[in-house]
C-alpha cells in the first residue's frame, strides 16, 4: 500500500522537528558544552543522511507522476550530500568554512524543487500554499550557513539555522491531501 | 547588472508559476491496474483527486492491433469521474487503456495500462501503440553499466587486490570515485526507467513529467528492480559516505557486498529472467557474467585511472593481483556468457539470421579484443613488473578499459534487443510421430 502523501510528509516533519531541536539545544547550551560528549556533534548530520536515504523511499512511492519522482530524489540527493559533508567537517576531513556552501546550495536546490514541482496557486489548497512556504522558507534559509561561516560566533545565524528546520516541520505538520488553505479551497481540488 | 537581471528573473518565475499545472493523479480505476477480471466489462472508470476536464477521447480502449472498442467519454459533475463505454471484448483477450485528461489549470497527466479478460494482461511496456526501445534506452542502460563498473570495480580493487593501507591521495580518490558513481547509477537507473516508461507512454517531453509511472513501477519486473535498486544504492552510497568519514574501511565491505547483489536486479528484469526458456539458472547466470564484467572493466579501469597516476609505489602489487583476479573473473565471464548465448541462440545460425545475434556477434568481437589487450598485459606485462622492471602500461591500460566501455556497449543495445523467439515446445503428440 503507497502511504497517503501527508503521512509520509508528517513523518518528515518529525525528523525534521527532531533535527531543529537538537540544533537548537547546541545554540541554547553553547556549542563548547554541547560538544562536550563528541557523539552529540555527529547528531544532526547522522539523522539528516538518514533522512536523506529514507527520502529515496518516499522517492520511489512518489511514481504517480514524473515530476514528483524527479522532485523527491532531488531533495533525498541534497539531504545525503549536504549531511556527507556536515559529517566530514565535523569529523575533521574537510576544514574550509567554504564547504557550508554546499549545506546552502542543498536548501536552495531543494528549495528550488518544492517550488517548480508545486505550480497552482498559494490559495489553490492547504498543500499548494504550504509547498510554496516551504519552497520559499528552504531559499531564504540557505542564508544562514553561508553567514555562519563568514561570522561563526554570531548566535543569529544559527538560531536561524536551527529554527528553519522546526519552522519547516510545523509546516508539514499542517499538511492535507485536500484542506482549505485561510477558508479558501479551489473548487477544481474539491471545495465548495 | 546583466546577473542582477538574470537573478530576478529566476526568483519571479519561482514566485510567479501559479497558474501552471496541477497534481492531479489517478485516484481508482475501474478495471484495475494490470488486472485479470473475469468477465467483459462495458464501462472504464477512471477516478482523479482533482476536478479535470476531458475531451471526447480522453479515455481510449484499444485491442490488439490498435482497435478502438471504446465510446465518448462521460465527466461526473464534480469532474472527478471520467467515464466511457466499451463493447466488443472477448474473454480470452487482453486489451490497452490509455487515458489523459486536462487539470485544473492545463496541463495533462496521462497513463497506460493494460487488462485481460481471463487471461493475465501484458507488462504496460507492451501496451498497444507502445514504442520499441530506442537509442535512449541503449544509452540509459550503457550509463548505468559504466556507473556500476565503477562502484564494483574500485571496491573489488581496495578490498580484494590492495588490502591494508594506501597512501591518502589513492583513498581519497577510491572514495571520490565510487561514491560518485553510487550517485550516478541512481539518478541514471531513474532515468532509464522514466525513458523505459517513456517508450510506452509516448508522450511529448513536458507531458511526461506529468505521466504516471505506477503501472510500470509496480507491476513491470524492471520497474520492481528499479525500486530495490535506487533503494540500495541510497544504502551504498551512504556506507560508502560513512567509510571515508570515519575511516572505516570495514564499512566497503557490506557496501561492496550489497551492490553486487543488486546487479542481480538488472538480471531478473533482463531477457535471462523474462523471455521464455528463462529459469533461476539463467537469471543466475546472467546475474554472474555482469557482476563479473563489473569486477572486470571497473577494475581494469581503476589501475589505469586511479592507483597509477595516484600511488605508484602500488603499480606492480596492483597490476600482479589484479591480474591474478582477472584470470579467474574472466574465466566466469565467459563460462556464464557462452552458456546465456546457448540458452538464447538455440540455432547457431541465429548468430547471422537474427538482430540479437548480429549484436551479439559484435559483441564478441569487442571482447576478443579485450581478452587479447588483457592477455597480452598477463602474459608479457606482468612477469617484467615482477622481475621489477617499469614498463609504461598505462596507455594501454587506458586503451583496455575503452575496449572494455565498449564491450558494455554492445552489452547495452543486446539488452534492449529482442531473442529469437525460442522453438516450440516439443508435445507428447510430436514426439509420438502424430
Amino acid at each position: 500500500m503507497v502511504p497517503r502523501a501527508e503521512i509520509a510528509h508528517w513523518l518528515a516533519g518529525s525528523a525534521l522537528l527532531l533535527l531543529g531541536l537538537i540544533l537548537l539545544s547546541e545554540v541554547i547550551v553553547g556549542r563548547e558544552v554541547f560538544r562536550r560528549r563528541r557523539w552529540r556533534a555527529y547528531l544532526w548530520p547522522s539523522l539528516a543522511l538518514a533522512g536523506g536515504v529514507l527520502l529515496w523511499v518516499v522517492a520511489i512511492f512518489s511514481t504517480f507522476s514524473t515530476m514528483h519522482l524527479f522532485a523527491h530524489a532531488i531533495w533525498a540527493q541534497a539531504a545525503m550530500i549536504a549531511a556527507a559533508v556536515q559529517l566530514a567537517v565535523v569529523r575533521g576531513k574537510l576544514s574550509s568554512p567554504l564547504w557550508s556552501l554546499v549545506t546552502s546550495g542543498a536548501l536552495l536546490i531543494s528549495g528550488a524543487a518544492f517550488l517548480v514541482h508545486e505550480q497552482n496557486a498559494w490559495l489553490f489548497s492547504r498543500s499548494a500554499f504550504l509547498h510554496h512556504v516551504i519552497g520559499w522558507t528552504c531559499i531564504v534559509a540557505a542564508f544562514f550557513p553561508l553567514a555562519q561561516a563568514l561570522q561563526p560566533r554570531r548566535a543569529a545565524w544559527s538560531v536561524g539555522f536551527a529554527l528553519t528546520f522546526v519552522a519547516l516541520a510545523v509546516l508539514l505538520y499542517a499538511d492535507r491531501d485536500v484542506a482549505p488553505i485561510f477558508g479558501h479551497l479551489s473548487d477544481v481540488a474539491g471545495g465548495r | 547588472m546583466k546577473r542582477v537581471g538574470l537573478l530576478a528573473a529566476a526568483l519571479a518565475a519561482l514566485v510567479l508559476p501559479a497558474t501552471a499545472n496541477a497534481h492531479v493523479v489517478l485516484s481508482s480505476a475501474y478495471p484495475d491496474t494490470q488486472s485479470r477480471l473475469p468477465t467483459a466489462p462495458t464501462e472504464v472508470r477512471l477516478g482523479f483527486s482533482q476536478s479535470v476536464t476531458a475531451g471526447p477521447s480522453a479515455i481510449q480502449v484499444l485491442a490488439a492491433g490498435g482497435r478502438l472498442l471504446s465510446g465518448d467519454v462521460r465527466v461526473s459533475d464534480d469532474g472527478l469521474v471520467v467515464s466511457v463505454p466499451v463493447s466488443g471484448l472477448r474473454r480470452g483477450d487482453a486489451y490497452t487503456i490509455r487515458w489523459r485528461v486536462t487539470g485544473p489549470d492545463g496541463h495533462s497527466p496521462a497513463g497506460v495500462y493494460n487488462f485481460g479478460i481471463g487471461v493475465k494482461p501484458p507488462p504496460p511496456t507492451e501496451a498497444v501503440g507502445a514504442g520499441a526501445t530506442t537509442w535512449k534506452d541503449d544509452v540509459a542502460r550503457w550509463l548505468l553499466f559504466a556507473a556500476l563498473a565503477l562502484v564494483i570495480g574500485p571496491l573489488a580493487v581496495r578490498l580484494l587486490v590492495l588490502r591494508g593501507p594506501v597512501p591518502e591521495r589513492l583513498e581519497r580518490r577510491f572514495h571520490v570515485v565510487t561514491t560518485v558513481a553510487a550517485f550516478a547509477v541512481i539518478d541514471v537507473g531513474v532515468a532509464a526507467f522514466v525513458v523505459r516508461a517513456s517508450n510506452a507512454l509516448q508522450l511529448p517531453l513536458a507531458d511526461l513529467l506529468f505521466g504516471d509511472l505506477t503501472p510500470f513501477a509496480q507491476k513491470t519486473r524492471f520497474g520492481v528492480a528499479f525500486l530495490v535498486m535506487t533503494v540500495g544504492f541510497a544504502i551504498v552510497t551512504a556506507l560508502l559516505m560513512l567509510a571515508w568519514t570515519f575511516d572505516r574501511l570495514d564499512l566497503r565491505w557490506p557496501a561492496f557486498a550489497l551492490a553486487a547483489l543488486l546487479v542481480s536486479g538488472l538480471s531478473l528484469s533482463s531477457h535471462q529472467g523474462t523471455e521464455p526458456g528463462s529459469s533461476v539458472v539463467s537469471e543466475l547466470a546472467d546475474w554472474i557474467h555482469l557482476l563479473a564484467a563489473c569486477v572486470w572493466v571497473g577494475g581494469v579501469a581503476t589501475l589505469a585511472l586511479l592507483v597509477w597516476p595516484a600511488a605508484p609505489e602500488l603499480r606492480r602489487r596492483a597490476f600482479v593481483g589484479f591480474s591474478r583476479l582477472a584470470v579467474a573473473v574472466v574465466g566466469v565471464l565467459v563460462l556464464a556468457g557462452v552458456y546465456l548465448a546457448l540458452v538464447r541462440l538455440p540455432e547457431l545460425s541465429d548468430l547471422w539470421e537474427t538482430g540479437y545475434g548480429n549484436v551479439l556477434l559484435l559483441k564478441l568481437a569487442i571482447v576478443a579484443i579485450a581478452l587479447v589487450w588483457g592477455g597480452v598485459h598477463h602474459t608479457f606485462v606482468r612477469p617484467r613488473l615482477e622481475a621489477g622492471g617499469q614498463p609504461r602500461v598505462r596507455a594501454s591500460l587506458v586503451g583496455e578499459s575503452a575496449v572494455a566501455v565498449g564491450v558494455l556497449l554492445a552489452a547495452a543495445v543486446l539488452t534492449n534487443v529482442a531473442p529469437p523467439p525460442a522453438p516450440p515446445a516439443s508435445t507428447p503428440a510430436a514426439q509420438s510421430g502424430r
